[in-house]
């Protein structure tokens, strides 16, 4: 991560005290990836002394699709959660980078994202690797899938960017879609207490 | 190096920093999670990494400003590297990392176990080598010979469980929550250490350790009872087994240090917090005339200015050299990387 920073800083020819502020993707995503792209940015915030703001990772990859799709179309960032799950979300795109939020980020299986659109009615962007973590169940009617290598289909960091300066920037927590599985698994024991 | 260090420690369940120059303590700030996993009965590692993230600058600020020192005023930042649980362990390197490449600072990557044994080089302990220390904790029960701060040679260590996983498994079994060490010393404290025979672990002249075999026999105790242990039979079988696991620590430690030479002995770990290995550790020394060197309880518990007295005794890698390094959950073979 950290080298990746150096790395393009270095190529336009700034170093770390040029920063006046830092962008982070809070999530959802990996939880490990997740916390240690957070970590490199608060650490770095507090070193120099700049803001840190967060930006949602799906709203970020919800702008490349839009990109992609008629304007003030449906657009829907899946991303792979592992476990048969997405990462998702529902927007409408319009002007100036602004997205309306239709389904809030959720963990959700592929086959209930599905109904989920079905109940939206409308056709529909998706973008992202949730795409072919699906496994074809998003499949259907009136659903555009954008390729999975395609550049619209990642989280661009440029994107996150975007989203702050159309004011939806976010204090730079992660957002974890889930619990641990611990904390499932006490509640599960405590419900089943007679 | 020289010059004051910042260090961090995420390792487990504590969120540590502190400011150490030399032997000095400049400050040392520790936020435990320990009541947060409690409903669990023990260590949850995704819940330790995700409080490590929204506590660790914080905790790094507060150690600074105690220490009156502003990021400019520190020579180097010191983390812990390993062993410990991943997720945790890559909090403090991620940030340490981060915060060291935008100051402009070297880095320390250091090992928790070296961090335990330093301890007692920190003032006013202040002890110098050679001398035996023992290191026990919940994750970790071993000895080594220091001739060397630099170079710690591992001696040994347990062959199963660690010490304080012995006591906290007994103290569940006698049903006294978690964490259980307070809980066990305490209760242990009103019984009878002889009304039981546990027994105790490896026996002979090895320098390793065992608590399989106590645990069970524990087990056994309590479940050939009709009804869970109550009162004094209770208190009895605490002490007991307390007894169990604690004389094999104090008496391996006299006796290595008396067996390699050296005129003083180390306690580290959580469980040198415990009053009863002090005091065996401390009849046996007295016996022997070593000098027992045991740091104040929050440096013997997870702390950051253990971490900061090893870094002075490890390798710092230059700006911006460590821009690759990652934290690893093992231990290196040999056991510790200093
Ligand atoms: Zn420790």
């Amino acid at each position: 991560m950290l080298e990746a920073v150096h790395g393009l800083l270095a190529s336009v020819g700034a170093t770390p005290p040029d920063l006046d502020g830092i962008v982070v993707g809070v999530g959802p995503g990996g939880f490990t990836g997740l916390r240690i792209g957070l970590a490199t940015a608060l650490g770095l915030g507090q070193a120099l002394g700049i803001p840190v703001t967060g930006a949602s990772s799906l709203e970020a990859l919800a702008l490349g699709v839009a990109e992609v799709a008629p304007p003030g179309a449906l657009v829907v960032p899946v991303l792979d959660a592992r476990r048969r799950e997405l990462f998702a979300a529902a927007y409408r795109s319009a002007a100036g980078d602004a997205l309306e939020e239709l389904a809030a980020p959720q963990a959700i299986a592929p086959g209930d994202l599905a109904d989920l659109l079905d109940g939206l009615g409308e056709p529909a962007w998706i973008g992202g690797d949730g795409v072919p973590a699906a496994g074809g169940a998003l499949d259907g009617p009136g659903r555009t899938l954008l390729a999975p290598g395609a550049r619209a289909s990642r989280v661009s960091a440029a994107a996150l960017v975007a989203r702050v300066r159309a004011g939806a920037g976010v204090p730079a927590r992660p957002v974890y879609a889930r619990l641990p599985d611990a904390e499932v698994n006490r509640r599960a024991r405590e419900g089943a207490r007679p | 190096m020289t010059g004051p260090i910042l260090a961090i420690e995420t390792s487990c369940d504590e969120t540590a920093a502190a400011v150490v120059a030399g032997r000095e303590i400049l400050s040392s700030v520790v936020a435990s999670q320990a009541e947060l996993h409690a409903p669990y009965g023990g260590v949850v590692p995704e819940v330790a990494a995700r409080h490590h993230l929204g506590t660790v600058n914080g905790v790094v600020d507060e150690a600074l400003d105690r220490a009156g020192l502003p990021l400019d005023g520190v020579a180097a930042v010191a983390v812990t590297q390993r062993p410990g649980l991943i997720g945790a362990l890559l909090i403090g390197v991620a940030t340490a990392k981060a915060i060291a490449y935008a100051a402009r600072k070297p880095l320390i990557m250091v090992d928790h176990l070296h961090g335990h044994i330093a301890a007692s080089w920190l003032a006013p302990v202040s002890l110098d080598p050679p001398f035996v220390s023992l290191v026990a904790s919940g994750g970790h029960t071993r000895l080594d010979l220091v001739t060397d701060l630099r170079d710690p040679r591992l001696l040994g260590q347990t062959i199963d469980d660690a010490a304080g996983e012995a006591i906290d498994k007994g103290a569940r079994l006698l049903g006294l929550g978690y964490p259980g060490g307070p809980a066990l010393e305490r209760l242990a404290s009103t019984g009878s250490h002889a009304a039981h025979e546990f027994p105790v672990g490896l026996r002979g002249a090895t320098r390793d350790f065992s608590y399989a075999g106590v645990k069970t026999a524990l087990l056994y105790a309590v479940r050939e009872r009709d009804a869970p242990p109550t009162g004094q039979e209770r208190a009895d079988l605490a002490a007991s087994y307390q007894e169990a696991v604690l004389r094999p620590l104090a008496d391996r430690l006299i006796s290595a240090a008396v067996d390699e030479g050296v005129p003083a002995v180390a306690l580290g770990g959580g469980v040198a917090a415990n009053g009863r290995l002090r005091e065996l550790v401390g009849e046996g020394a007295d016996r022997h005339g070593l000098r027992l060197a045991v740091p104040d309880r929050s440096l013997c518990t997870d702390n950051a200015a253990m971490i900061g007295a090893a870094a002075q005794f490890t390798e710092a890698v230059p700006w911006p050299d460590y821009l690759g390094l990652d934290a690893v959950a093992t231990a290196p073979p040999g056991g510790i990387a200093a």
